[in-house]
């Protein structure tokens, strides 16, 4: 009887002490409970029924397309011009660097210029050409063509040398129709133009210092090509002869044009303040052999 | 009542002066730089230089005669004549607002910045159409 009793007595004691213990080997503690919630893989599914885990991926990605434009942005802000805004982007900074050489800064009568030289390339049949005329006030630079942006051109034509030859409207119409052919054909620019102009427009220096011997280049080749080097016999028998086309369907213009050869190769012979001029446009003399009709031989 | 009221005496205040001058509108400066000029003329004095992109005030005015090419202006403090030729209604896109860091080390002085704006003003230009 006593050694049952003692047997349930602990039989009793055992379970006591084992069942608290197997009770809170079974149940979460409130830290896994919690690590659960924190858990993104326990409610991932809830977050997929709910869209949110589609929403956090579009917020994601556009914050990524952002942060690239931004970027982006910043480092536009870093480009060189494209070739084509060079070209007139110097061409104005070589007027400026220049002012005070070609003096055109003055008071000069209104010569209706631009409306008689538009009316000539009308009546050619040149439409949709933008220019712009400066008139300088130097016998130094006689005259010169240089590119402007968006296909623009820039005319320089010198007062003191319209005035000495006394040139009409229409002469000087042609006299800007013969830069104007020059700088359609390119030569400017590709006696001008730099391997670094070519390389470096358009792109960017991000990170880096701009290089702006690209530009320094450019103004001392226009310097040169505008006060020294001129075109050769070649350019210019080629100009004279797109000269010769153009105005033989209009006789009066052609006339004109002849006879302004004329003058100016009288002009050149007598003036020597305007000596230069031959060897930067060779020449009136050539020029007018050039287009001259051949004479029949009975 | 009371608020339109207040707000229709300020408006009419900063529109117009007791010269009888009229806002016609806002326009922006479209060469990469320009001149406030002190009368309708090419060559006359500047009072300021603006660059492109910068808003300018059109005036009318009874007592300022303005020749059709020209528009009577005001910026900041000064009145003076622009070619009406060089202003935009819209805000234009400007070289150096597009290439800001390139036209910043170019480090032009203030003699570059005058002469640029002159240069604007002695151009002479034009555009052929077809008729």
């Amino acid at each position: 009887m006593i050694i049952t009793f003692r047997m349930k007595l602990a039989l009793s004691s055992f379970l006591l002490l084992t069942v608290p213990f197997l009770h809170a080997q079974t149940e979460k503690l409130q830290e896994e409970k919690e690590l659960e919630v924190v858990n993104f893989q326990s409610i991932k599914r809830v977050l997929l029924e709910d869209g949110l885990s589609q929403a956090a991926e579009q917020k994601k990605q556009q914050v990524s397309v952002m942060k690239t434009e931004q970027t982006n942005l910043e480092m536009a802000r870093f480009n060189y011009p494209p070739e084509d805004q060079v070209w007139g982007f110097v061409s104005e900074y070589w007027l400026i660097k220049n002012a005070q050489v070609l003096g055109w800064d003055f008071e000069k009568p209104d010569y209706g210029i631009e409306n008689s030289f538009r009316s000539t390339l009308e009546t050619l049949g040149f439409y949709q050409k933008k220019f712009k005329i400066l008139l300088i006030n130097t016998p130094s630079t006689v005259r010169a063509s240089l590119p402007g942006s968006d296909g623009e051109m820039i005319l320089l034509l010198s007062v003191p040398f319209i005035r000495s030859l006394d040139l009409s409207k229409l002469e000087i119409s042609l006299f800007l129709l013969e830069d104007y052919f020059r700088l359609e054909a390119g030569y400017f620019k590709k006696a001008v133009g730099t391997e670094k102009l070519t390389k470096l427009s358009g792109t960017s220096f991000y990170g880096q210092k701009a290089d702006m011997s690209m530009i320094e280049e450019l103004l001392k080749n226009y310097s040169t090509q505008i006060n020294q080097k001129g075109y050769n016999f070649q350019q210019q028998f080629e100009i004279t002869k797109k000269m010769d086309n153009f105005l033989k369907g209009n006789p009066e213009l052609w006339n004109v044009y002849f006879r302004l050869l004329g003058k100016l190769q009288n002009f050149i012979k007598t003036n020597s303040q305007y000596k230069d001029y031959v060897r930067m446009y060779p020449s009136p003399e050539m020029q007018l052999k050039w287009i001259s009709p051949e004479e029949k031989v009975l | 009542m009371a608020l339109l009221f207040i707000f229709l005496s300020l408006f009419s205040f900063g529109e117009t002066t007791p010269t009888d001058e009229k806002v016609v509108g806002v326009f922006y400066l479209t060469p990469l730089f320009g001149h406030i000029h002190q009368s309708s003329a090419r060559t006359s004095a500047s009072l300021t230089t603006v660059q492109c992109g910068h808003p300018v005030k059109v005036i009318e005015s009874s007592k300022v005669e303005v020749s059709s090419d020209w528009a009577y202006v005001q910026v900041a403090d000064y009145k003076g004549f622009v070619l009406k030729y060089y202003l935009s209604p819209k805000r234009p896109e400007c070289f150096q607002g597009k290439y800001p860091k390139f036209f910043d080390a170019l480090n032009m002085d203030l003699a570059e910045l005058y002469y640029w704006g002159r240069l604007y003003d002695h151009y002479v230009q034009n555009e052929t159409r077809v008729k």
